[in-house]
């Protein structure tokens, strides 16, 4: 059809853990930078930065004059997690890759971009909850896995050094 | 390329055939973190599969995306990467014993699962042929999700594949799911495929 193979898509969401930093460089060791210039998968890191006001949500009253710190508190974060990205991109001699920033809850917005591009694999980290946490703090990369339309990669950072 | 076919029964143990040893993947991953052009390290995956069509789906995703980092260029002198095809069997014969009490019966049965299993690995090598990756197969018997984590743990793998059965929540809950468990309890990073939509928007 066309004259070059559309490549396929690599969604990869990331938040500001240690996890998250693993999984980017992982997935940029082994999927990307030994294949440079021509990468395999077309990469998008995409983050999610979580709305103010539900961030604060349960806090009771005052909580409107708590928001605004909230909020920039929440920017600086997203701001940090793009630079970073965009650094470890750098030192893998990775370009090509676009990264955005959307704001609201994670589980959605990976999925949602995993539509938008037809991606076909998102990659998330993986905090490592035990079963308790992950039912109260609820997973992300659970969720995904069962929610996103496409194949759901999920790079565990290894407890201990092999 | 070569394909290696190892049938390993009732086994705790699976022997493997790798020809890198875990020493030089922590020796590689090292070197690749210092080095300063990027050293091509092939993966070694291993590939979770069972009668359902959802992991021969699986197999057919894994080989076709994943071939580029897993096959061997030949021109290169680098070491390909290692493809692992792993079936569990169940291990259900022991609560089955006819009133008859003769051997034949369990006999059969355990011949019956071995043709089926033998047929399962025919059609997926069917899928690996021709894409020049190394191909091995290990067969295990007990519970399915277990033994996967314990053969990811032994045999050093970087990602394990597994399909989904695309099972609603209730499902989940009473079944058990093995992708689930092996997402939060295998030691290597997990690709979970799952299974197309019936309007397939983004196929190559």
């Amino acid at each position: 059809m066309a004259t070059g193979d559309e490549k396929p898509v690599m969604v990869i969401g990331i938040d500001e853990s240690e996890q998250s930093v693993y999984a980017l460089e992982w997935t940029l060791d082994r999927f990307f930078a030994p294949y440079a210039p021509n990468h395999p998968f077309k990469l998008f890191i995409v983050h999610a930065k979580p709305n103010a006001v539900s961030a604060v949500g349960l806090a009771g009253p005052g909580t409107a004059e708590v928001v605004p710190y909230v909020d920039a508190d929440l920017k600086h974060t997203a701001a940090r997690v793009v630079e970073k990205a965009k650094a470890i991109c750098q030192s893998k001699s990775v370009h090509d890759t676009t990264i955005e920033v959307f704001e609201g809850d994670a589980r959605n917005i990976l999925c949602e971009v995993v539509d938008k591009h037809h991606a076909s694999v998102l990659v998330v980290g993986s905090h490592g909850y035990g079963a308790i946490k992950r039912a109260v703090l609820g997973s992300v990369s659970d969720y995904c896995s069962h929610h996103a339309h496409c194949s759901v990669m999920i790079v565990k950072k290894p407890k201990i050094k092999v | 390329m070569e394909t290696y076919v190892d049938a390993i029964g009732a086994g705790d143990t699976a022997a493997t055939t790798t020809t890198s040893g875990a020493g030089d993947t922590a020796a590689k991953m090292m070197e690749t973190a210092t080095a300063a052009k990027p050293i091509k390290k092939k993966l070694k995956v291993m590939v979770a599969i069972d009668e359902s069509k959802n992991s021969f789906y699986a197999l057919e995703w894994a080989v076709e995306h994943l071939r580029d980092v897993i096959s061997a260029e030949p021109e290169t002198n680098q070491e390909g990467g290692l493809l692992t095809l792993v079936h569990v069997h169940p291990t259900y014969l022991q609560y089955i014993y006819p009133t008859g009490g003769t051997d034949s019966v369990p006999e059969s049965m355990r011949k019956a699962r071995e043709e089926n299993t033998t047929k399962l690995f025919t059609r997926a090598l069917e899928i690996c042929r021709g894409k020049m990756v190394k191909t091995e197969t290990m067969i295990i018997e007990g519970d399915a999700k277990e033994m996967i984590c314990q053969a990811v743990e032994q045999t050093h793998v970087d990602l394990l594949v597994v399909g989904s059965r695309g099972l609603g929540m209730i499902k989940r809950a009473l079944l058990g799911s093995v992708s689930d468990y092996c997402a939060q309890h295998a030691k290597c990073p997990i690709l979970i495929v799952r299974p197309p939509k019936e309007t397939s928007t983004s196929k190559q």
